[in-house]
């Protein structure tokens, strides 16, 4: 980042201020984060004592019943395959459009690039009902297929803009001096604009691996017993007979965590993602 | 480039086609099915054909105007709380010091949360028997409030929700405008004796016009595509105060059973949903615009 | 009472005496699984402490019959659209089904689920011993017949559908202690019961009276608790509507008063909330399901085990308890449909209904209410037993629009009357067009 000079002579007074103002602004960030893991280590009469926020003699009973009960292991197993080949159609078919749309022209370019803009902003509230009556019709539903591909068909035309930015970026001569070498087009793609796209490949990754994993009402109505998620499972958890505070709060915390651990490894990347295309820098 | 006439479909066609069988499709479907009656647990072939009586019967029926009118309530308020916030933080967090990187990453943290972590994490923070926020009222000696059970507190409570997972996005897009601004530029107007706030005002926001414009949209999309996490905190209650339109489709479908009808408001809302992108692409668009270098 | 009469010319009476068919004992009993051994059922079940203690009981069963079970357990509101979505294919995933009792005539509308009849006349299905006389009439009746008097109540084209399986009725549960140090008594009428409300609040500064609220079906279930015995409906004979009258608006306006006397935040609580503030002693009186009985005394979730009483329902004009609750169905589009009768017929046997009380679960027989080990184990069936007389069959209207209504309609319009949005009056007038055009969609009413 710049170095501001005129703001480098007054630097000691007001740098305490904004240490005070970050701590608090990450508190107010993190502190429900915390109630949630606070949450997960308490036994169901600690739920229902606020006296007990934060200290209180914490039990791991929930994790267990949690991780040994209810065919958690399953769920898992399906959120992972769910989230894993999503993201990685979505971003090797996403690159491809991506780059097709920002170096080529064809006839129906336009087209193309309207309708994938429209279907960004679809609500998932809209697909609900078409899709649970489409899948059920084709033998998709209750299948963790008919779920991956919905996950891409949603989330591509993002990911396909994201990415779109990120090509413009690169200089066109590596591709051009490829051809000359006698690369394909298809070649040139993998050898020299994939690996170049790297940091937008990040970026898109965390905002698609977002949504296949966290997603529930959608996957509420398209899997079965065999086929659910880890968050389906979680609403599971709020019954007409309360909820179980403990055990559904630590189901919460196992579900954020691999995002969280994804942040927090690569959160450079996904700012870098999140502020492209809007933001010249 | 010079390339063979196919060689662009070879990038675009298996991108296009699972758009089209996953996405597309099924709007076009939803479309065609708001021209049915048909009953969830029935077969497809006892759908009715009922022209647009279910498009008027959308039209007239005041909940889905309610509901309607609650979203963009909802979008409007969380909205410009979340754009004031982020631009007022960003502002003056502005200056890089020391861990702010660190400070950075905490504050996309909500941003990652599941939403169904997010809408359980709130719904018990404002619980009115043991929940935090009265627990942290009550040292202020403020009485408990039913957070959930008040028309105004509740919609309160999905907007507090929102804001906290939300600002920080804001926060971080104005903050890389921020960065992107000259900084000679800048100095030039506060040697020429510009007022800190003149200078926020006449200068630093100007520049980045750009950048809040799509901030906002992409935020009001957003806004108007909310249903996870009021489906979790109040599921539209108390009465139907919290009722945003896809949870009035989400409930006219599979509590209503009536998957026409429900089709016939989805309808509704890709309409106002469509006026937003439009809005979207005439702040920013990607393909005429190529500005992300 | 006449409603035995009814019984009588009733198509199930036949079923009803199914105990005594001529069958030679033992050599049924043997064969009656053994053509099933190694089939796996698949039931679709909710979460809910008696199928939490049917849970406990499904290992014997296969011990027993070489069935194997698999269960998928769900939030009930979750659990109706996983059945809808299951049941509406050509061949679906579930056996055996759980039901509300509200959703009975909707599924046998939309033909999903099969009479159980002709399973009771199988000689190779049923059991001799079974005696469907001694599940409680009010049950039996509310939860398992369609197509009698107005759809849903006994009559002569009434079959049967379901069985009861965790059905209950309202019971009121009180605080001894906190009753026996004001010198209160429990109510037996409304008039006392409304005596009670505000002054409790203001002498023992907790809630009075808990209650559900949440919008939706939950706060329409708090204020039928009342309308019955206040001798109000919903529709009356000819299904004009009726709830908007003075009876339906005593209703509210009492129950407005059971929000403004209770625990805070009512109008957001589901059953849970309602049981738990009372559990953590927030509140001095409960009235709704029987359920509680068996939570009462869990010192895992209750505070005030050992400290409960309980009552009937109090009277009104009349005396109207709750009947409601979970059965037990067997979907058309089901893989084994004959081992999945076996199955319900196991677990609603004598033998199996005291054991899944033992287990935390209700009872659904006399003959486990009369049993003298289970009353010294749970003494309050006493109450139980005096309640069931009064089980109000035609509690709410169980049509097949009733989901609809109940959830849409009346569960908004009653919350905006808890939460002081709209006068009682207000808020049910409001509701007259909508729920007329339902009703007129569903052929019930001209247009």
């Amino acid at each position: 980042m710049n170095a501001k000079p005129t703001q480098k002579a007054s630097k000691t007074a007001p740098q305490v201020y904004q240490y005070f103002a970050l701590t608090l602004l990450a508190l107010f960030c993190v502190g429900p984060i915390l109630v949630m893991l606070a949450t997960s280590f308490k036994t169901q009469a600690q739920t229902f004592n606020v006296g007990l926020s934060f200290f209180f003699a914490p039990t791991l009973e929930n994790y267990r019943d949690v991780l040994q009960g209810n065919n958690f292991s399953r769920y898992l197993i399906n959120s992972l395959i769910v989230g894993v080949v999503a993201t990685v159609i979505t971003l090797v078919l996403g690159t491809m459009a991506a780059y097709g749309l920002a170096r080529f022209t064809f006839p129906a370019r336009k087209t193309f690039a309207y309708t994938s803009l429209l279907l960004r902003t679809v609500p998932l509230a809209v697909l609900a009902v078409p899709v649970f009556m489409l899948w059920n019709a084709t033998g998709l539903v209750n299948s963790l297929g008919g779920l991956i591909l919905l996950y891409v068909a949603v989330n591509l035309p993002f990911t396909l803009w994201l990415l779109y930015g990120f090509v413009l970026q690169l200089p066109i001569e590596l591709e051009e001096s490829a051809a000359i070498d006698g690369c394909g087009p298809v070649e040139t793609f993998f050898r020299i604009v994939v690996p170049l796209l790297r940091p937008g490949l990040a970026a898109a990754a965390i905002f698609t691996f977002r949504i296949a994993w966290n997603e529930f009402i959608l996957a509420l109505v398209l899997t079965d017993r065999s086929t659910r998620t880890l968050p389906v499972a979680a609403s599971l958890f709020i019954t007409d007979m309360g909820v179980d505070w403990g055990k559904v709060m630590a189901l919460a915390s196992l579900i954020a965590l691999p995002p969280l651990i994804v942040t927090l490894l690569a959160a450079k990347q996904f700012i870098a993602g999140l502020t492209a295309g809007a933001v010249k820098s | 480039m010079r390339h063979a006439r196919s060689t662009p479909w070879i990038f675009i066609a298996p991108a296009a086609l699972l758009m089209a069988a996953g996405c597309l499709l099924p709007v076009l479907a939803a479309v065609r099915l708001g021209f049915f009656d048909w009953s969830m647990g029935t077969p497809w072939s006892e759908a009715k054909w009922v022209g647009i009586s279910a498009f008027v019967d959308a039209i007239k029926d005041p909940a889905v105007w309610r509901s309607l009118w609650t979203t963009l309530k909802f979008a409007f308020v969380s909205v410009s709380i979340e754009m004031v916030l982020g631009i007022v933080l960003a502002l003056v967090l502005e200056r890089s010091v020391r861990g702010t990187t660190f400070f950075r990453t905490l504050f996309v943290l909500p941003m990652m949360i599941a939403p169904i972590a997010v809408g359980l994490t709130w719904r018990y923070l404002f619980d009115s028997q043991f929940g935090l926020v009265n627990a942290v009222l009550g040292a202020f000696s403020i009485a408990p409030k039913g957070w959930l059970a008040d028309e105004t507190l509740a919609f309160a409570a999905i907007i507090i929700s929102d804001i906290w997972q939300w600002t920080p996005f804001v926060f971080i897009m104005v903050m890389a405008g921020l960065a992107g601004v000259d900084s000679s530029v800048v100095e030039a107007a506060r040697i020429d004796g510009a007022s800190t706030r003149q200078i926020i005002t006449k200068v630093k926001l100007p520049m980045i016009a750009h950048v809040l414009a799509i901030t906002l949209v992409m935020r009001l999309i957003d806004a108007f595509r909310v249903l996870e996490v009021i489906y979790i905190l109040t599921f539209g209650g108390p009465g139907d105060s919290t009722e945003v339109l896809s949870l009035h489709i989400y409930k006219t479908a599979f509590i209503g059973q009536k998957l026409g009808a429900a089709s016939a408001i989805s309808v509704l809302l890709l309409i106002v949903v469509a006026g937003l992108s439009y809005m979207a692409l005439r702040l920013s668009n990607p393909l005429r615009d190529p500005v992300a270098r | 009472m006449k409603r035995r009469d009814v019984l009588k010319t009733a198509g199930i009476a036949g079923i009803l005496t199914a105990g005594q068919f001529p069958l030679i004992k033992g050599v049924f009993a043997q064969d009656r699984y053994g053509k099933y051994r190694g089939t796996t059922l698949v039931l679709s079940i909710p979460a809910h402490s008696q199928y939490d203690a049917m849970t406990k009981l499904i290992p014997e069963f296969t011990a027993e019959t070489g069935i194997k079970v698999e269960l998928d357990k769900l939030a009930i509101p979750r659990m109706k659209d996983k059945q809808l979505l299951e049941m509406a294919k050509p061949q679906g995933d579930y056996d055996l089904a759980s039901y509300v009792v509200m959703w009975k005539s909707e599924y046998v509308k939309k033909n999903l689920i099969v009479e159980l009849e002709p399973y009771f006349k199988n000689p190779a299905l049923a059991d001799p011993n079974y005696d469907m006389g001694d599940i409680v009439k009010g049950y039996l009746e509310n939860l398992g017949l369609v197509g009698g008097r107005k759809g849903y109540l006994p009559g002569p084209n009434a079959k049967l559908y379901g069985l009861p399986y965790g059905a209950e009725t309202s019971v009121l549960a009180y605080r001894k202690d906190i009753f026996e140090k004001h010198g209160l008594k429990p109510p037996t009428d409304y008039t006392e019961f409304q005596k009670l409300l505000a002054p409790i609040k203001a002498k023992e500064g907790i809630g009075a009276l808990t209650s559900r609220g949440q919008a939706g079906h939950q706060c329409v279930h708090a204020w039928l608790l009342h309308l019955n015995p206040l001798g109000g409906e919903v529709f009356d004979e000819n299904w004009n509507l009726t709830f908007n009258k003075q009876q339906g608006i005593d209703a509210l306006t009492f129950l407005k008063e059971v929000v403004d006397t209770g625990p805070v935040g009512i109008p957001a609580f589901g059953q849970g909330e309602m049981n738990n503030t009372f559990l953590q002693g927030q509140a001095a009186m409960y009235l709704d399901s029987t359920l509680i009985m068996g939570i009462v005394n869990d010192t895992s979730k209750s505070k005030i085990a050992g400290k409960v009483g309980y009552a009937l329902h109090p009277k009104g004009v009349k005396h109207a308890s709750q009947s409601g609750g979970l059965g037990l169905c067997i979907p058309r589009n089901a893989k084994n449909k004959e081992a999945a009768f076996l199955m319900m017929q196991w677990l609603t046997s004598k033998a199996q209904d005291i054991k899944v009380v033992q287990a935390g679960g209700g009872p659904t027989r006399m003959s486990t209410i009369n049993n003298a080990d289970i009353l010294k184990q749970f003494p309050d069936f006493a109450v139980l037993k005096d309640a069931l007389k009064y089980v109000d069959p035609d509690w709410r209207p169980i049509i097949a629009e009733w989901d609809e209504i109940n959830i849409q309609a009346l569960g908004v319009g009653v919350s905006e009357a808890l939460t002081g949005k709209k006068t009682p009056k207000q808020a049910l007038d409001d509701l007259v067009p909508k729920i007329t055009g339902i009703m007129q969609k569903g052929g019930y009413l001209k247009a």
